[in-house]
């Protein structure tokens, strides 16, 4: 186990403990009572939402949790997740969000260091292939060795560490609350009497408060597909002739440009993407065959959005949010934020003086003040739009026993390289420790690794990849 | 008896999902993720005039080129669960 630095309040002067839930109230659950609040499977009214939150927080009561207190949800996508969620920050706990596809051993780290007085996850195991929605019934675990949230933020969210394991960031209720705010002010976005269908999910940023917490804030149901296959992703936009927004990532718009001849979709405006921008082709087949604005959001969990282009008019430019500085210093995207987002580590290379480092390459326009993002500048990347840090499988496969040297990177997805073992021990010990996006599409086993003439382990693609044929067909 | 009218075979699902994977710029592997799936679906639904309505166990088995290509040639040629 790596060794972690305990969660200590910073002496900044913020207050010590998460907010209390009015904020929850205020903003995300008041409306008129028969208003759509969210279509998760099936059409549920404000009343009813409220209903089921207060039943929510009564069970995390009767489970032992108290306003102060510590909550892990791993909870898939479902309507029990947005419930407990709203339920314990109206209880005015702090929740740490653990995404349900990590393997049991990366939970177990993470509640460790973490340490919530409760964790929230299903009953019985959720699976099922495409689906985007789960029906869940929560079983509330308390944890003897859990303490009270010892900072002030009410949403807690790990990262992919590039170096040891993954970051943890914090955000605080105001934070959440200037993200919303951020979200009503930029042009274009969905707004009360239209609706979003979100295919990207909810327990990660852009799902999260982009999806649920602006949509419940701003009274734009979220509708969400049970499957997400071409058939229902297509259903739940055809279901509703209100102005609909789908939000997404890349991938799902190559699948939807695949479709021959879409139906009739009158209620369809726009796709917002975020991640990565689309091909210029793609953007094309998408826009023309659907009758559509296909636009892009840049965005990332320490902060929420950052720079949108919602119709696709300056691709790839993206217009920074309301209240978002950025700048660019040595081909870095720096964004301005009082407070490091991140708990318990004091990193001058990734926060100092008020600005964040993204670790993304980019470009801002004098003239117009847009930013182009260029890519990452670490070992960072997206896999259907979920963050994976090849740093952090390339080290869980050095450790796989009877590996002698491992290198993992990024070509036509996750590829390695090792040498010292065969195949079938590696693919266990993965299984084990990684979620499935973050595993490697190929594990190329070679007598020995390819050096650099000091000795270093050669990361040239081509190389490895000849190597690798060399090495499978030696004739 | 049952037909044998050109069930799909793996070759048949790799070469539905090769369009995609071009696109994407993804290497051939046997495990399909879930995009690919989405996709074959709507591939097969196309090709085999079909509509596919495939419950959890059923999708649960097409992680892998061998897996999706022995469910869709259970439905297809005709599963005999009538």
């Amino acid at each position: 186990m790596p060794s972690e630095t305990h969660l200590s309040p910073v002496a900044t002067g913020e207050p010590s403990a998460p907010a209390t839930g009015e904020w929850v109230d205020e903003l995300l659950l008041a409306g008129p009572d028969s208003e759509l609040a969210l279509h998760l499977g099936a059409p549920l009214d404000r009343r009813a939402l409220r209903a089921l939150v207060l039943e929510r927080e009564a069970e995390l009561v009767a489970a032992g949790l108290a306003p102060g207190g510590s909550v892990s949800l791993r909870l898939p996508p479902s309507l029990a997740f947005v419930t407990v969620l709203l339920a314990a920050w109206r209880l005015g706990t702090q929740v740490s969000l653990l995404d349900y596809r990590l393997t049991q051993h990366e939970v177990d780290q993470a509640v460790a260091r973490l340490a919530p007085q409760l964790l929230v996850q299903p009953s019985k195991p959720a699976t099922g292939a495409l689906r985007a929605l789960f029906d869940v019934d929560p079983a509330y675990l308390p944890n003897p060795a859990g303490v009270p949230a010892a900072t002030p933020h009410t949403l807690i969210q790990l990262s992919s560490g590039s170096t040891g394991p993954s970051k943890i960031i914090g955000r605080t209720a105001a934070d959440v609350i200037s993200e919303l705010d951020r979200y009503n002010a930029i042009a274009g976005i969905p707004r009360r009497g239209e609706r979003a269908v979100v295919l990207g999910s909810m327990v990660h940023v852009l799902g999260l408060v982009g999806g649920l917490l602006h949509g419940l804030n701003a009274g734009v149901p979220m509708v969400v597909p049970p499957r997400l296959t071409i058939d229902g992703i297509l259903k739940a936009l055809a279901a509703d002739d209100a102005p609909t927004t789908l939000i997404g990532v890349p991938s799902q718009a190559e699948i939807l440009a695949a479709v021959a001849e879409p139906p009739a979709l009158p209620g369809f405006r726009r796709m917002i993407t975020g991640g990565e921008l689309v091909r210029p082709e793609l953007w094309r087949t998408l826009t023309e065959g659907y009758g559509i604005t296909l636009g892009n959001m840049y965005g990332m969990t320490e902060l929420g959005v950052i720079a949108t282009d919602i119709e696709g008019a300056h691709r790839p430019e993206l217009t920074p949010a309301p209240g978002i500085a950025v700048r660019v210093e040595g081909g870095e995207v720096l964004l301005s934020r009082e407070r490091s987002p991140y708990i318990g580590l004091v990193d001058p290379t990734r926060w100092a003086d008020g600005w964040l480092r993204t670790r993304d390459a980019g470009e801002v326009d004098p003239d117009t003040g847009r930013v182009t993002i260029k890519g990452r500048l670490d070992s960072q990347v997206s896999i259907g739009g979920l963050k994976v840090d090849l740093t952090e499988v390339e080290q869980t496969l050095a450790d796989a026993p009877g590996v002698d040297a491992a290198v993992v990177l990024y070509d036509e997805g996750i590829r390695a390289y090792v040498s010292g073992v065969d195949t079938s021990a590696v693919d266990a010990w993965l299984r084990e420790r990684l979620a499935a996006y973050k595993r490697p599409r190929a594990v190329h086993v070679l007598p020995a690794l390819p050096r650099t003439s000091s000795g270093k382990l050669l990361r040239d693609r081509a190389a490895l990849r000849s190597a690798a044929e060399q090495a499978a067909d030696p004739t | 008896m049952s037909e044998t009218t050109a069930a799909p075979s793996k070759e048949d699902v790799v070469e539905m999902i090769s369009g995609y994977r071009a696109q994407v710029s993804k290497a051939d592997t046997e495990d399909l993720d879930s995009l690919e799936l989405a996709w074959l679906l709507h591939q097969a639904e196309q090709r085999y005039g079909v509509e596919l309505d495939l419950d959890d166990a059923d999708l649960s088995r097409m992680h892998t080129v061998a897996g999706a290509a022995q469910v869709l040639a259970d439905l297809v040629g005709g599963r005999g669960d009538g």
